[in-house]
């Protein structure tokens, strides 16, 4: 790894992005309840639950609807906080997830199927977004997957080291 | 003779000559009866070429009715052989003003005309299909067993002839899937194939040499099933090991796994771990926060506001691009955990200012930093 690094990161890049909108929701959350005590274990869990779907928001977002990953977080998103609110949300949800259940049975044929079975599924289940796809889209959009995770790892590390001195 | 041949008649006498063919145990009738009237073309095309397609075929039929079977099991594609007696070097058919692409057959001829059988064998399948409409009972008789070898092959062979009953013989899929691509072009896309013996190559070259319509050129290996659902199956699993080739240069410490099974393995894991970073770094950072949030604002507002008290933290993103790479985070956060003592009465800016803040400040952060993780991820951008 290059010790010397161009000073200007790219603004565009997926890390900036992540960057942004992460830090400018982090600083919506902590701005919220300033004197409220912060330091219960309940505030704290609410606030870590918060952040926690601050970053993935902010990652689905950086990464709009060009994957299907994202856009299945996105909507997971959406739809998660909403479920109390009408049941209009929930005749969609009951929809897609009939949708996905009718989607749910791709077969990986060949020898493959046959070694992917279980795996297949498990991953399916980690990557959002995942149990209406093939293996090949699947493994496509886990690699994606892996590099945004990877991007708000390090941007979070960054972050947190720079609060904890 | 000739003037038949130029016509449609070419399938008459070529039945007459493969008829006689058939008798394989006489040679010398082929000469005298059946080839007379190719024999008279090639001759008047300047046929030393010719003869000596010739004399190969009669090296290829001479030696007893069995052997020519079991010669022709050897060439998959049976047909070819058939024809070969009757097209030579594409110069007869070049006259005929069939239906048939003669100048490939030429060009495909001559450019094998110096091979022994695996020449002969891979002529133009348009030659072969020509001269096979009167040839299908024998060449049907003698095809059925090495076209169980190959039915790829020989599928694509007869595919022209929509008279062929030998192209119905279980060869739809391949066919359909097989690279219509001229004889040369095969040629050396079964060398550089290269897979077995010059046998299996003949046998791979023989396959798809008709250029027919426009399919995905799919080359079926020797010993594979041809089917077409299997054709599709074998692309798929290509692309999914591609796939995961990737994801194994995505995984670290994965270069030594060879396996699908543990591979998939690996990669739930890695991501299992990744998810877990990231909510043990979002409850880190919902612990770590309310304290140092106001500060940070300030600090960040600070440094666009005032360079110059950036300066005097030593900290001008703006002011000294290249000296931020010299900032270490620990001394970057050292200084600013001293900067709210020094200037308490700064007002948190907005936001806007944060966001552009936020990127000269991980130019600081990220670079320095950047080393610490082992991941090297700042090229995937």
């Amino acid at each position: 790894m290059n010790k010397y690094n161009p000073p200007r990161m790219n603004p565009s890049s997926l890390r900036s992005r992540f960057a942004t909108r992460f830090l400018r929701s982090l600083s919506k959350i902590n701005a919220k309840k300033p004197t409220a005590s912060s330091s219960s274990p309940t505030e704290i869990f609410r606030r870590y639950r918060r952040i926690k779907v601050a970053a993935d928001k902010s990652m689905a977002y950086s990464v709009r609807s060009r994957r299907t990953w994202s856009r299945a977080m996105l909507w997971k998103l959406r739809t998660r906080p909403c479920c109390r609110r009408s049941v209009k949300t929930s005749t969609i949800v009951r929809k897609t997830r009939h949708e996905k259940q009718n989607k749910n049975t791709t077969t990986t044929t060949g020898e493959d199927g046959v070694v992917f079975g279980v795996e297949a599924d498990e991953l399916r289940e980690l990557v959002p977004g995942g149990e209406a796809m093939d293996l090949y889209n699947l493994l496509d959009e886990t690699a994606h997957y892996i590099k945004c995770l990877t991007t708000q790892v390090q941007v979070m590390k960054k972050i947190a080291d720079f609060y904890s001195p | 003779m000739a003037s038949e041949n130029d016509d449609m008649g070419l399938e008459m006498s070529s039945i007459t000559m493969l008829n006689k063919y058939s008798n394989i145990s006489e040679s010398d009738p082929f000469f005298s009866s059946g080839w007379d009237p190719i024999v008279s073309q090639s001759e008047s095309l300047g046929g030393s070429s010719m003869a000596s397609h010739y004399h190969l075929v009669m090296e290829n039929q001479g030696i007893s009715g069995t052997s020519h079977v079991s010669q022709y099991q050897s060439n998959p594609s049976f047909v070819e052989l058939v024809p070969k007696l009757t097209g030579f070097d594409g110069g007869n058919l070049s006259q005929i003003p069939g239906p048939f692409s003669l100048p490939q057959c030429n060009q495909i001829a001559n450019s094998n005309e110096r091979g022994s059988k695996n020449s002969l064998r891979s002529l133009d399948e348009h030659r072969i299909s020509e001269t096979l409409v009167g040839t299908s009972p024998n060449g049907k008789i003698r095809k059925r067993s090495p076209e169980s070898d190959s039915p790829l092959r020989s599928c694509k062979n007869g595919d022209e002839e929509p008279g062929m009953d030998l192209s119905s013989e279980g060869c739809d899929g391949p066919r359909e899937q097989a690279g219509k691509k001229p004889k040369t072009e095969q040629n050396s896309g079964a060398n550089s194939r290269g897979k077995q013996a010059a046998k299996q190559d003949k046998d791979s070259s023989q396959s798809g040499e008709a250029p027919k319509e426009n399919y995905i050129h799919v080359r079926a290996r020797r010993g594979q099933a041809t089917n077409s659902h299997s054709l599709a199956e074998r692309l798929r699993r290509e692309k999914i090991s591609e796939r995961m080739r990737l994801l194994q240069e995505l995984v670290p410490g994965c270069n030594k796994i060879t396996g699908k099974a543990v591979m998939l393995d690996e990669i739930i894991n890695y991501v299992q771990s990744l998810q877990q970073q990231v909510e043990f770094l979002s409850m880190k950072l919902a612990t770590v926060n309310p304290e140092l949030n106001l500060d940070l604002d300030r600090i960040l507002s600070k440094d666009i506001l005032h360079p110059q008290s950036a300066a005097v933290l030593g900290f001008g993103p703006g002011t000294n691009p290249s000296g931020s790479h010299t900032f270490s985070p620990s001394t970057f956060t050292g200084t600013i955990s001293g900067f709210p003592n020094t200037n308490p009465g700064f007002p948190p800016l907005p936001q806007t200012v944060l966001e552009n803040e936020v990127q000269n400040l991980f130019q600081m952060g990220f670079y320095p930093g950047s080393t610490m993780d082992g991941f090297g991820l700042d090229g995937i951008h």
